[in-house]
């Protein structure tokens, strides 16, 4: 090679050597797969490190249910172009006990349909690794977390069982019981996911990019009303503006913000010259102090 | 206009951005350092990050707001409290895990910087070696009024074993002793003399205040007389490893890829050298080779890879080689080696076990361990050792390993990327200790009494009947064979597995 590697050709091979090594290491790995921009690059990745082998693992959407109907539709369209084995889990329990984002708190509705559905998902399946798309730059509870992050029986994340890693060896042995959650984009920041996703022409869910959408203000934020679920409350009306989403989960719990950003290139202009960091825009985060850390404590990403 | 001009003017309007403002961040960076920093709280380390992510930084805009508004200040100073910006990745937010390293990552216009940061207290060592095994280039932390210390000849005999090459020694808070060359030089000339023992390609000593900011990333009128390059721009010159990774083509395979129809791809990275199409390689274990007839990605088919690359290698013949195997060209192999003197960091909280079933990780190999002898432990301040037949955790272990069956290991000082190793607990999968290989030998050690060797027939005859003489049938053969003698081994019975016979004798590879 006549050119010294950029950061971007650094960052893929080796989150391609890390799907490699999880995936000759454990017996039935899964790669959880949440729509948005991440899982994107996650599977473009996938499916780099295994080319031309079609990805050798299924992939996992937890759906709450209450996913913009543009992330289910875009989940759709990719696993059927790519072949894919997509397997959509949902804890029709939780749901069944009516539990949603809007009567209820945001750690209720993330607890039951996310949390313990993935649970439930991994256990009926018995899948012994899960790929996700985390990053350790994304909040300071994750900055120390491993490329395989270990979880006891009942997927409980124990500070104490975690492996060091050192060099580039990833020591994938389980012990009884154990399951392991991967991150091979460990070392990748919002800026990169964008950077590449801009770089391997990725396509990527059309809310990402501003378009006139009906919204209601709650509590300072924009949200869209995506479906009938959401109704404007006494003092709040649907409005139309021209909004776009930097991250994408439940509908009524994602913040929007207003941007003239149409096209990639303005997506990622916009972000590179962002003022605030990525996560004021996910309303769980704020919801109890502390609560990411808690979150994993519990087994969610 | 620069990154730091953007990220610090307040953003402007409604408009749309346009992508010509920030060319810089859309193209690629030039490359990733990765940097640990060693050195205790008093030394002034985390204000020191700090200080470098607020000058030289893509910092949010909201974060620096954050800064200004808290209204901490730095000691004894009216500056803002940079410190404050490594809120959350220092001890202040222990999670209990063990070995605890936390990662920060910030651009300049040039280079990705990865923050390596491990704390500094008395359990430091494992951290220390942990974090500094993923450095490029590590700072040395010292107060410009106590100078090199004790703590300061343990940090750099920690990333000297571990592999870092460039070091350089901030000489820190040299605003307390009157910005005076001659301590700084007194400094200089002492640390020079400690990296005389070691093999660090590049050690500098730089006289700064992180406090200040003196020649951290702004030249210091405090030190007209200190004409050498500021902290940032040295390290932004400083290359990583894999940039500096060596000539000797070495490529550990991690998996084989197949499409079903006539591909068979060796998949991996190569860790060092290159490797082009028309060249011959070849597996130590096997003595097998074969010629690279392409070099699959899935942007396309590459003439040549080299350290770094993440590719699949397809050869003319379809060799037996799996999982474990490292590629190499014949003139310069890696050792099939049998028995490997090494030295490991102890990392966990249970001591050495000589009668424990560990398994040795390599690249990408996992081999039964039949016999495993501490020797010695190693003085970190004097670089002594002393014999010792057990360790524990934060020890440096001089140890003697016999394998149940032969591995290809390097070097780690000739061939760093493929010496490095992991001790493995069999049952519970745990870590133990990382080590480098300070001595392999294809010889291997006469069997001591009452070791049993799992005879390959004996595998074939029951166990491993109902597999066929296909490729992938051999890998699960080799696996198989391996789950046995751990299980052997930690029912206390020393073991070893029969080699497969050589290729070239006309009998089946793989049985």
């Amino acid at each position: 090679m006549t050119a010294s590697p950029s950061h971007l050709d650094l960052l893929e091979a080796e989150s391609i050597h890390i799907f490699r090594e999880a995936a000759a290491q454990f017996r039935k790995p899964v790669m959880l797969y949440s729509i948005g921009k991440d899982s994107t690059v996650l599977l473009h990745l996938a499916r780099k490190a295994f080319f031309p082998q079609a990805v050798p693992f299924p992939l996992l959407h937890v759906d709450t249910t209450w996913k913009f109907r543009d992330m289910i539709a875009f989940r759709d369209r990719t696993a059927r172009e790519l072949g894919l084995d997509l397997i959509v889990y949902t804890n029709h329990d939780g749901i069944k006990r009516g539990i949603n984002p809007i009567d209820h708190a945001p750690s209720i509705h993330t607890d039951v349909l996310k949390t313990q559905a993935l649970k439930q998902a991994l256990d009926k399946y018995g899948f012994d690794a899960a790929f996700g798309g985390a990053r350790r730059d994304e909040e300071a509870s994750r900055a120390k977390e491993r490329i395989f992050s270990f979880r006891a029986p009942g997927h409980r994340w124990d500070p104490r069982k975690q492996r060091p890693e050192m060099w580039n060896l990833l020591n994938g042995r389980l012990g009884t019981g154990e399951t392991v959650r991967v991150f091979p984009m460990s070392n990748w920041t919002e800026k990169d996911v964008w950077r590449y996703i801009l770089r391997e022409k990725l396509d990527v869910v059309p809310l990402y990019f501003a378009a006139e959408r009906p919204t209601i203000v709650r509590n300072g934020q924009i949200l869209m009303q995506d479906d009938e679920r959401l109704q404007p409350r006494d003092d709040e009306k649907v409005e139309m503006r021209k909004i776009r989403f930097r991250t994408l989960g439940d509908y009524p719990l994602t913040a929007a913000v207003e941007s003239e950003a149409e096209t990639i290139e303005a997506v990622v202009a916009e972000t590179l010259n962002a003022q605030t960091s990525e996560r004021q825009g996910r309303l769980i985060d704020h919801d109890q102090a502390g609560a990411m850390e808690k979150k994993k404590q519990e087994g969610y990403f | 206009m620069s990154v730091h001009t953007l990220h610090k003017r307040q953003p402007a309007s409604n408009e749309a951005p346009r992508l010509e403002v920030v060319p810089n961040l859309v193209r690629d960076l030039g490359g990733i350092t990765h940097l640990l920093t060693c050195g205790s709280v008093d030394d002034g380390k985390s204000t020191l990050i700090g200080r470098l992510l607020w000058d030289a930084s893509d910092l949010y805009e909201d974060q620096r707001e954050n800064v200004r508004k808290s209204g901490r200040k730095a000691a004894g100073t009216d500056l803002p409290d940079f410190s404050m910006l490594l809120d959350g990745l220092v001890a202040e937010r222990e999670q209990g895990i063990t070995i605890d390293i936390a990662w920060k990552y910030f651009d300049t216009p040039t280079r990705r910087f990865v923050v390596i940061d491990s704390p500094g207290h008395e359990q430091y060592t494992r951290n220390m070696a942990s974090g500094a095994s993923h450095a490029d280039v590590a700072i040395v932390l010292v107060d410009a009024r106590s100078g090199v210390k004790r703590q300061t000849k343990r940090h750099t005999a920690i990333l000297d074993l571990v592999g870092v090459k460039h070091v350089v020694l901030a000489v820190n808070k040299m605003d307390l002793v009157g910005w005076s060359e001659d301590v700084f030089r007194k400094i200089e000339a002492d640390f020079r003399t400690l990296c005389w023992k070691f093999n660090f390609w590049d050690a500098t000593a730089v006289p700064l205040s992180a406090v200040f900011g003196d020649n951290v990333t702004a030249q210091s009128g405090n030190m007209p007389w200190y004409t050498g390059p500021t902290l940032i721009q040295h390290l932004e010159k400083t290359p990583s490893r894999v940039s500096e990774a060596g000539s000797v083509f070495r490529f550990p395979v991690q998996t084989v890829l197949r499409d079903g129809k006539d591909f068979r791809g060796l998949a991996g990275t190569v860790t060092s050298g290159s490797i082009k199409v028309g060249d011959e390689v070849i597996d130590t274990l096997s003595n097998a080779s074969g010629k690279v007839v392409r070099i699959a990605t899935m942007d396309g088919d590459i003439p040549s890879a080299s350290a770094g690359q993440a590719v699949a290698l397809q050869l003319d013949v379809d060799i037996d080689v799996s999982r474990g195997a490292v590629l190499s060209t014949r003139e310069m192999l890696p050792v099939a080696a049998q028995t490997v003197e090494a030295r490991f960091v102890w990392l966990s909280e249970d001591a050495f076990s000589p009668s424990a079933g560990y398994l040795l990780r390599t690249s990408t190999d996992l081999i039964p361990i039949s016999n495993i002898e501490v020797k010695a432990l190693l003085d970190l301040e004097t670089m002594a050792s002393r014999p010792a037949r057990s360790c524990g955790a934060n020890d440096i272990a001089i140890a003697k390993i016999s394998l149940g069956r032969a591995a290809a290991i390097d070097v780690f000082t000739e061939t760093p990327e493929t010496g490095t190793l992991l001790l493995v607990d069999s049952v519970t999968g745990a870590t133990m200790a990382g080590g480098i290989a300070t001595a392999v030998s294809a010889k291997a050690e006469e069997p001591a009494e009452g070791h049993f060797v799992l005879k390959r027939d004996m595998l074939a005859n029951g166990l491993n009947r109902d597999l066929s003489m296909s490729s992938k049938d051999r890998e699960e053969f080799m696996r198989r064979a391996n789950e046995v003698a751990i299980i052997l081994r930690a029912a206390g019975i020393a073991v070893a597995i029969e080699p497969p016979p050589p290729v070239d004798d006309g009998m089946d590879p793989g049985l």
